[in-house]
């Protein structure tokens, strides 16, 4: 007997959760041609037309700082609908002003730790994700009538490979939930995470070339649903990264050692794996290096 | 969703066959550029945001290498219905490559622009709380919206279950019920009529809505104002009171039959009066676009055939009359019975065993509706099977043949038949054959072959 499946309401209407990259030791630091503000601008105008593409459309954004990350704005949660001030559209104000407050925040938190923290200068990514994933499972449950739900990172701080781990599980798990994870990468160097992240779960990478016209950008490859996307022509990857971090220093790997039963990336040989506790045997690369030397002790 | 046909598949084709002068008039409200973006299919709402910002125009080529070639038909149905819109105005250029190119209608670009960076502000301000005095509820509202909108159905359907009156004029009530009803001495529902009650509130509600925009030239009224007017209204804040003074003639009478359908509420202070939208009228962009909005159901379905809809409503009861036996009446609860007898009646006026299970399907109950299958199979299945009960006898034009000469002559014409599959019945003791009426002409010549 047939019976409903449980199908989003409409082929076209997409939930965008949106994640914004706001670590001041990028933007102090960006030498490009953009900065935090014309960022921001650009980004508010696309998220706009997002919003006025269908009523049902829904975007949600999230906030990346250095040290923490925070729901900005939810369109979904009538934010008592303060009619802007001036010429501004309540959105942009709203979004504004909750920024603002969070950059503040970030940065106390940032004060707090300055002591501790050696030089990091990635931002929080993982702990961002996740919180996106978060909330679309809860959509996910909220019924069988939803949206379909999307990631878009725009980020611009370099990876901060000790989120490896933690990054490439949001990352499959939002491949499991097939959730895709666009990245509008605005940084001077390519995102191996973020590459990587559009790679596994289907979605599109782009490092715009001329920063000036990022709304152009976004306008053109992400404001497409989901469904139109099946028929259309996106950037493809031209390569993507695929280098893992490894689990003992954090460092970028080309070949290191990786644990049999739990599959943990090491860049130097363990006695035990750090993750399963597995016992290791000698390695032969250090057994073959121990005889050499042997040989030419005697 | 019923597959309802009565209804065009979208009110933009009614805007699209609007004049061009009249579009480009349409066009210079802000408002109206943004619902008509809405209501685009998906793949022109992407050319639209593409090109938004960018003067100039685009050539035809240019626009299809953006789409893989599986999508070469929506491409041309997006194409078409922009240029239809008068979104896209095309220009074929002098040059000797002719290329075919596109660019966006500059008032429309304007506006939408203006809408996007800037926000723009409502048609008109809210009244403040102060003149007004406490406005209902959004519950109210609510329940105000569906209670009138019920109401008009009822009359509509010509029941005498309708407790108060609308203000449509007798004929305005004609012109919405040609098509629903019979226009027989005793109008009865006809097949689209069951259709009609069994779509959804938006589907419904734009069906009457076409049929006032088309009939308003008959009432000396521009059907572009109206437009322009009711796409207007769907940006305005439900819940919030608007000064109907801001307001033209024309517009203000038209808000009262809104009114009566439920869309606005009209109210009266010391001094002013305003009218407060309902959520009826806020969703009526939504459903410009082909998506259905989600809605909560109260049926269940037991495997008893009986049928529980917690529901006050009388329009429920009227329509659960129209395929079971209504048993009890309770205040927040109908009980009903899916008999033979009802469904074979609703089968005869048009509705099919599809229809009512995708009814019920659509409707039931959150408790069952997470269930699957949320009716029960057995329900399902008896109600086809009583449909295709009706169904057994299926009537074919076919032609008989008797009185063969010989059995030879008997059994090679019934070959002759069974080979062209059209042999419907053949009975060798009184050699009779009955054969479709499609091959009469082969058989008729093979026969007279035969007989020399």
């Amino acid at each position: 007997m047939a019976t409903l499946p449980s199908k989003p309401i409409a082929d076209d209407v997409s939930l965008l959760v949106v994640l914004i990259d706001t670590n001041p030791f990028f933007w102090s630091t960006s030498s490009s041609s953009l900065n935090f503000h014309q960022f921001v601008s650009h980004v508010l105008v696309f998220l706009d037309l997002i919003v006025r593409l269908s009523q049902l459309n829904q975007i949600v954004v999230i906030a990346t700082g250095h040290n923490t990350c925070d729901y900005i704005y939810d369109s979904s949660l009538d934010t008592d609908q303060v009619t802007g001030e001036g010429e501004l559209p309540a959105l942009y104000s709203f979004v504004l002003q909750r920024l603002e407050e969070f950059v503040n925040k970030d940065e106390k938190l940032g004060a707090k730790q300055d002591g501790l923290s050696e030089k990091r200068v990635s931002s929080l990514l993982s702990g961002s994700l996740s919180m996106a994933l978060c909330y679309i499972q809860r959509v996910f449950r909220s019924g069988p009538l939803h949206p379909q739900p999307r990631i878009l990172c725009l980020q611009g701080s370099p990876d901060g490979s000790e989120q490896y781990v933690s990054i490439m599980n949001a990352i499959f798990s939002a491949q499991r939930s097939m959730v895709p994870i666009d990245c509008c990468y605005v940084g001077s160097h390519n995102s191996a995470f973020l590459q990587q992240a559009s790679y596994i779960t289907g979605g599109v990478y782009v490092k715009p070339q001329h920063l000036e016209g990022l709304y152009q950008y976004l306008a053109t490859v992400f404001a497409v649903d989901l469904h139109s996307r099946s028929f259309l022509q996106l950037p493809r990857p031209a390569g993507v990264d695929f280098r893992a971090s490894c689990f003992c220093h954090k460092t970028t790997i080309d070949m290191g050692y990786v644990c049999s039963v739990c599959l943990s990336i090491f860049c130097k040989h363990h006695d035990k794996c750090s993750t399963c506790g597995s016992v290791f045997g000698k390695a032969q690369l250090d057994a073959a290096s121990d005889r050499k030397r042997k040989a030419s002790e005697s | 969703m019923p597959q309802v046909r009565i209804i065009a598949k979208n009110f933009m084709d009614m805007v699209a066959a609007l004049p061009a002068m009249k579009l480009d008039i349409l066009y210079e409200n802000p408002f109206i550029c943004e619902a008509i973006l809405r209501s685009l299919p998906p793949l022109a709402k992407k050319y639209v945001t593409q090109m938004l910002f960018s003067e100039g125009s685009i050539t035809a080529k240019l626009l299809e290498e953006w789409v893989l070639p599986d999508g070469s038909t929506k491409h041309r149905v997006s194409i078409d219905r922009l240029v239809q819109l008068r979104i896209f105005t095309e220009s074929v250029e002098s040059g000797r490559k002719k290329e075919k190119s596109y660019r966006l209608n500059p008032t429309f670009q304007a506006n939408l622009q203006k809408r996007i960076t800037t926000g723009g502000v409502l048609p008109r301000e809210p009244m403040p709380p102060s003149l007004t005095g406490r406005l209902p509820s959004l519950e109210e509202l609510e329940k105000y919206a569906l209670e009138q909108w019920e109401c008009f159905l009822l009359h509509l359907i010509n029941s005498g279950q309708a407790e108060k009156v609308t203000s449509f004029s007798p004929s305005m009530m004609r012109v919405f019920q040609r098509g629903l009803l019979s226009q027989s001495k005793d109008p009865k529902l006809t097949e689209s009529g069951f259709q009609f009650l069994l779509m959804e509130t938006n589907a419904q509600l734009w069906y009457i809505i076409r049929e006032y925009i088309s009939n308003s030239e008959e009432r000396g009224v521009d059907p572009v104002d109206l437009i322009s007017f009711l796409l207007e209204l769907s940006f305005h804040m439900t819940g919030k009171a608007y000064n109907l003074n801001t307001l033209t003639d024309v517009q203000r009478s038209t808000l009262s039959d809104l009114a009566d359908l439920g869309l606005v509420k009209l109210q009266k202070g010391r001094n002013d009066s305003w009218f407060i939208p309902t959520k009826l009228a806020t969703n009526l962009s939504v459903s410009l676009a082909d998506s259905s909005t989600r809605k909560q159901g109260s049926i269940v379905v037991e495997t008893n055939f009986r049928v529980y809809e917690y529901s006050a409503s009388k329009l429920h009861s009227e329509i659960l009359r129209l395929f079971s036996r209504v048993e009890y009446h309770l205040p927040n609860l109908i009980v009903a019975a899916i008999t033979k007898e009802n469904l074979y009646g609703a089968f005869e006026n048009g509705i099919t065993a599809d229809q009512i299970v995708s009814f019920l399907q659509q409707n039931a109950h959150p408790r069952v509706a997470q269930r699957t299958p949320s009716v029960p199979e057995n329900v399902t299945d008896q109600i086809r099977l009583w449909e295709t009960d009706l169904n057994r006898v299926e009537m074919s034009p076919a032609h008989l043949y008797d009185d063969f000469h010989s059995r030879e002559v008997f059994e090679a014409a019934c070959d002759l038949a069974r080979e062209w599959s059209g042999l419907l019945w053949e009975d060798s003791d009184k050699m009779r054959v009955v054969v479709k009426a499609e091959i009469h002409q082969n058989m008729r010549d093979f026969i007279r072959g035969q007989r020399q």
